[in-house]
């Protein structure tokens, strides 16, 4: 199986750093203009107090921009990093066992003593272990940058964030892995995960508006991503449960129809 | 050889498959013995299910009813251990284009341990493969030389071919054939599917037709002269009365062209000889079945079933 990984790992070395340079890019990039917006934070917070509350909603019912966590998650963690690493996430999951299966590569792989079962968890594992190594790059470029512009949030709620983003968008991993797992066409895999992935952001955001919303928006993953909270301080632990079950059943899902089906 | 318990490294009963949302069976109730130090050409035209036959050995699909054994072990329950014993090679070779050979073998002799790592450099200079050059910048036939040495490197106990040859220039086809012919004297089981007739007349040993999801023949190449049809082109003075050559005892096919006639005749020809006798005949002629003829054989409208 580590054979497996280690090849996996080695086939997207590039992908992987292209991933990182764009990430790391977009979080400094961001950051490092938070000196000029602090020296404005009052008037600026001033003229966003007055949008109407459907407009605060799709910013996550928060008019706080720039405070440091106001900043750091209206510009980094509430939906930006979260949607770039979900497009990783989702192209992984769909694609590590998809592809193979499309190329009809995974012929020559289970023509080897691998189980299925063996294949399955390698490539879950190399999945996981690529996005880890994406949000982490992440993770200790937002560290770095927050200590450079002085933005003034503790060390351990950036950790509890990127560990809760990197929960999140596993989590849409995981769906697509499960789809292209079962055998369905890829298409299908990305465009049910983008549904999670997008649709759960959007009725989340607008749940606090539309009432009614607020009951299915629990189904979805992004109800339980609460970056402001995290950052806060505020966080409910509890909701990591959801992230864990989902990834678990997806998981389950995967190897129940990837151990017996015909592949194509 | 005698064929005994130990001596089979493939045995296939009453395996049938059945593709969700297909009305007709793409194998059906196959019963099927290779053995070991044999090679096994298993012949067909597309879609008459050799591919769905190896690709159930492979346990890439699984059977509808039915089982199969390789080395006595279940393909399906024992599929890791198999494949420990087994190397395979596919006509459409699917490989990574990015990856050199060199990166290519060495992935796979990560998944798949190989003991002698003298056998694949003797491999990869007689193939002459190019381990330098990424796989998509390889022709067909270059791509098809890697495949091959990652299916042999391990020297398996028994090879599954299928199409293998394809895309292969004659020299190197020359000496995949003896590639083969050395695993076979090692012990080695190689079963083989192919259209190229020529290609399974040359390597084989055994043959399998293969018709509509039906084993239709098993043929044992070395007798295939001794397999008890015999074709005679008669020319007839007169008319050819192709009612009563069919009535014949032990006619197969009678093939028509104005006065001449091509007639397949199994087991004792006297019934045939005794007609002609009574006939004014102008040319006759006999000849034994090869290969082609006896695929065509059980090919052709009408052909026999096992």
């Amino acid at each position: 199986m580590i054979a497996l990984i280690k090849w996996n790992i080695w086939q997207k070395r590039w992908g992987i750093m292209w991933w990182i340079i764009g990430a790391v890019s977009l979080i400094f990039m961001t950051l490092i203009f938070y000196p000029t917006f602090r020296n404005q934070a009052a008037e600026l917070q001033r003229s966003f107090d007055t949008l109407p509350d459907a407009a605060v909603q799709l910013f996550g019912g928060s008019t706080d921009f720039f405070s440091p966590v106001g900043f750091l998650n209206s510009q980094i963690y509430f939906i930006v990093l979260p949607l770039l690493l979900g497009i990783l996430s989702i192209n992984l999951g769909n694609g590590l066992i998809g592809k193979e299966e499309q190329d009809k590569t995974i012929d020559n792989l289970l023509s080897k003593p691998i189980s299925r079962t063996k294949l399955l968890t390698a490539k879950a594992f190399s999945g996981a272990l690529i996005l880890l190594i994406v949000s982490v790059s992440a993770a200790l470029t937002t560290i770095a940058t927050v200590k450079i512009v002085k933005l003034d949030i503790p060390l351990s709620r950036i950790f509890a964030i990127s560990l809760i983003c990197y929960l999140l968008n596993l989590s849409f991993g995981a769906v697509a892995f499960a789809i292209s797992a079962t055998g369905r066409a890829r298409v299908a895999s990305v465009g049910v995960s983008m549904t999670v992935a997008l649709g759960g952001y959007l009725l989340t955001s607008l749940s606090g508006t539309v009432k009614w919303l607020s009951t299915p928006s629990k189904i979805l993953p992004f109800d339980y991503y609460r970056s402001e909270e995290i950052l806060q301080g505020t966080y409910r632990w509890r909701n990591i449960i959801y992230f864990i079950c989902l990834i678990a059943i997806c998981g389950f899902v995967s190897w129940f129809s990837f151990r017996k089906r015909d592949l194509s | 050889m005698v064929e005994t318990k130990n001596n089979i490294a493939i045995e296939i009963n009453d395996l049938s498959k059945n593709y969700h949302g297909m009305n007709k069976m793409a194998l059906s109730s196959l019963n099927l013995k290779v053995k070991k130090g044999e090679i096994f050409g298993y012949l067909g035209p597309n879609g008459a299910g050799k591919s769905t036959t190896i690709r159930l050995l492979m346990n890439f699909i699984q059977p509808s009813s039915g089982r199969a054994t390789i080395l006595g072990l279940d393909v399906v329950k024992d599929s890791v251990a198999v494949k420990r014993k087994i190397g395979y090679l596919s006509g459409e070779s699917a490989m990574y284009p990015k990856m050199t050979a060199r990166q290519y073998l060495n992935y796979m002799r990560d998944l798949h341990p190989v003991g002698d790592m003298k056998y694949t450099k003797e491999l990869v200079k007689r193939l002459n493969v190019e381990l330098d050059k990424k796989i998509g910048e390889l022709s067909r036939g270059n791509q098809q030389k890697v495949a091959i040495v990652q299916a042999l490197m391990h020297k398996p106990e028994v090879i599954i071919l299928d199409e293998p040859s394809s895309g292969l220039d004659p020299l190197m086809q020359e000496e995949f054939y003896k590639l083969l012919e050395e695993a076979k004297s090692r012990g080695a089981c190689i079963f083989m599917s192919s259209h190229i007739l020529g290609e399974v007349q040359r390597v084989c040993d055994r043959i399998g037709i293969i018709r509509e999801g039906k084993l239709v023949a098993e043929q044992n190449l070395l007798n295939l002269a001794s397999s008890g049809i015999t074709i005679f082109d008669v020319t007839f003075k007169d008319r050819v009365d192709q009612k009563a050559l069919k009535n014949i005892k032990g006619v197969q096919k009678v093939e028509t062209n104005g006065s001449s006639a091509t007639v397949h005749i199994q087991g004792d020809l006297s019934p045939l000889l005794a007609y002609l006798s009574k006939q004014n005949v102008s040319r006759l002629e006999t000849k034994t079945m090869d290969l082609e003829e006896l695929f065509l054989h059980y090919y052709q409208k009408g052909g026999g079933s096992k």
